[in-house]
């Protein structure tokens, strides 16, 4: 029997694991049990000997390993051979491949697609296997009772919809999935797994694109994910100068950030690093204060699992306050001077109180 | 240099225009505009035009309808306009998309520089960029924020997670523009003049905007629209909305609202105060 495989892709930087593909591992190893499949990861670089035990460990049945200096930073056209390469020399494809809707995952993963002619969804939030009977009188010849899809379900479009994505009609079924939306394995250092070297074959076309620099300012980017409270804005803030604002009451908090929804990026207020939602970051703080932000389906699947969300809106009818765990309905910049006031206030409290008490000790 | 820039008209989501009560979108009913992050690819190409007199041709496919957004590349400086229309793209997934428009720029001719939007406001994937370059066998660069040509090599610097990346290729190759590039400038009066005229006048028009179908670029049916589209949108459910569980404050004096609302959200164990 042909083994069957759902394949994810980890992705590694400066030989160091990315979370994403960890994540991949987590969701991959429920997708790979309910079909009876081997779970692979995939995983390509440059000195990156050091990599396969620790996906081995956060579930990977199998290690595809492709360890070449040329591959030693992400690049479309090498990556593409290798992978492509790799999945033709098997017997049968892949049931199901994986990779990460970083920037990574969304340039390679169209292209893997394309030249493997297969489907592909973007931008997951969650997975399933299932069956799928389909019926259709304009194109009949896909039709047919389907036992084993890949559920590849994401938010649709401007609506409060969640869609369905399937394509069973050919392997490997693909999807990219967000980064943070998946919960790893715990690791476990008793687990074994294979290892297979992946052959390297470039053509000199697939190294046209040269990687002259690149700048990581890993501060920004994490700011956000590790933030304890993180303060938003939206478009309701009106202009630029409101993100001023928000960096304030941000402030109050020793642990926190400023987000963004995306229509606010877009007017050029704040830069992309700090959009949350659909195309942005995904995240999950203990606090979630959304100021002016109306809640639309692409903000909320990057931000509802905040431990509590609040929101400040001038409209009531917000779709936020749908969601929210608190709110105020009124005018953000009334409300968030008062906060930031308040918040003050009970930070020079104690001060005042330990000042008091440190005469009393003295006099004892 | 040839400069293609593909473009998309997108329900415009700031409407209500066309939002059907249960959350889903009549599309025939909404207010209709090009996709943001086109702007940004229009812009690149018309800077190709600018620093090295690059012939533009903005490329779209979608409905009969979708001419206007041929229009206002044109007002912005575009050059000429191909709208691929056909009832037989009904349904295509990016899959699907990809082949059309890799037909289509066939056509059109030979590009130095293909110029995509980083993604679509409608379909949010990202992926009908690198999907065409692939099946044109051109290199690719995604998230691209700037860039300049020097003796045929693209210098570009592309986004990626918390940084950026400077790369060169050689042309001919795809790019998809970032939001963080530079923003498109507003319609040239001359190009507005021109549009105004094409709109007026069908025989200039048909010369500077052409309109195809999937016979005119021999594109193969069988891999177009639903049939040539291996996925499909098999479900849509309802958002669970967690209504009624919000605790709403208003109609008090702003510091009582907020005294209330920090206090039942505990924020202040967050601050600087609840953390000593």
């Amino acid at each position: 029997m042909v083994q069957k495989r759902v394949l994810i892709f980890a992705e590694q930087v400066n030989g160091e694991l990315q979370p994403i593909g960890l994540e991949l591992l987590g969701s991959g190893r429920l997708l790979a049990d309910k079909l009876g499949a081997t779970l692979s990861a995939l995983v390509l670089g440059s000195d990156i000997a050091h990599l396969p035990p620790i996906l081995i460990g956060h579930g990977a049945d199998e290690v595809f390993l492709a360890d070449h200096p040329e591959l030693a930073q992400y690049r479309t056209l090498p990556y593409r051979r290798v992978i492509t390469d790799l999945i033709k020399s098997w017997p049968e494809p892949p049931h199901t491949i994986l990779l990460g809707s970083t920037t990574t995952g969304r340039d390679l993963a169209p292209r893997l697609a394309a030249h493997l002619e297969t489907g592909l969804t973007a931008d997951c939030t969650d997975l399933d296997i299932g069956p799928f009977e389909y019926a259709n009188s304009k194109d009949p010849s896909k039709s047919g009772l389907f036992p084993d899809c890949l559920y590849a379900i994401r938010p649709s479009f401007g609506e409060s919809l969640k869609a369905r994505i399937l394509g069973p009609w050919k392997n490997p079924q693909m999807a990219t999935v967000r980064p943070g939306v998946m919960v790893p394995l715990a690791w476990d250092g008793s687990r074994r797994g294979e290892v297979f070297q992946v052959p390297v074959q470039l053509d000199p076309s697939d190294l046209s694109l040269q990687i002259v620099e690149t700048v990581r300012n890993l501060s920004q980017a994490i700011d956000l994910m590790r933030a304890e409270v993180i303060v938003s804005g939206g478009y309701g803030l009106g202009s630029p100068e409101g993100f001023e604002l928000m960096q304030q009451l941000a402030a109050c908090f020793p642990n926190s950030a400023v987000g963004s929804s995306r229509k606010a990026v877009d007017s050029g207020w704040i830069p992309y690093a700090h959009q949350v939602g659909q195309t942005g970051k995904t995240v999950r703080p203990q606090i979630y204060i959304a100021c002016g932000i109306s809640g639309a389906i692409q903000h909320r699947v990057g931000m509802d699992k905040s431990q509590t969300i609040i929101a400040i809106n001038k409209d009531s009818s917000a779709p936020i306050f749908k969601f929210a765990h608190y709110g105020i309905v009124g005018d953000l910049y009334q409300v968030v001077p008062e906060m930031i006031r308040q918040l003050q206030q009970d930070q020079s409290q104690p001060q005042a109180n330990l000042s008091e008490r440190i005469p009393v000790l003295q006099g004892h | 240099m040839e400069s293609f820039v593909l473009i998309k008209q997108v329900p415009d989501q700031s409407s209500k225009a066309g939002i059907n009560s249960d959350g889903t979108i009549d599309r025939a009913k909404a207010k209709r505009m090009l996709n943001p992050f086109d702007r940004y690819a229009l812009e690149a190409a018309l800077q190709t035009k600018r620093q090295h007199g690059a012939r533009v041709t903005a490329i779209t496919m979608g409905p009969p309808p979708a001419i206007e957004i041929l229009y206002e590349a044109i007002a912005h400086g575009a050059d000429r306009g191909l709208l691929m229309t056909d009832r037989r793209l009904a349904a295509s997934d990016t899959l699907a998309t990809a082949y059309t428009l890799a037909q289509t720029v066939r056509y059109a001719g030979s590009p130095d520089l293909i110029f995509c939007g980083l993604q679509t406001t409608d379909g949010d994937t990202a992926q009908v960029g690198p999907q065409l370059a692939e099946r044109l066998g051109i290199p690719q660069v995604t998230y691209c924020e700037a860039f300049e040509i020097r003796d045929g090599i693209l210098l570009a610097r592309r986004a990626i997670e918390g940084g950026s990346q400077t790369v060169t290729v050689p042309l001919p190759a795809l790019v998809t523009v970032a939001n963080s590039a530079q923003r498109l400038a507003y319609p040239t009066l001359r190009g507005a003049r021109r549009v105004q005229h094409l709109m007026r006048d069908e025989a200039a028009r048909a010369e500077v905007i052409q309109i195809i179908n999937l016979d005119d670029v021999g594109a193969d049916p069988e891999r177009c629209g639903l049939k040539g589209s291996p996925t499909i949108v098999a479900a849509t459910e309802k958002v669970g909305e967690i209504g009624g569980n919000c605790q709403v404050f208003q109609g008090q004096s702003v510091p009582s609202l907020v005294k209330s609302l920090t206090e039942a959200a505990s924020i202040s164990s967050y601050s600087y105060a609840g953390a000593r």
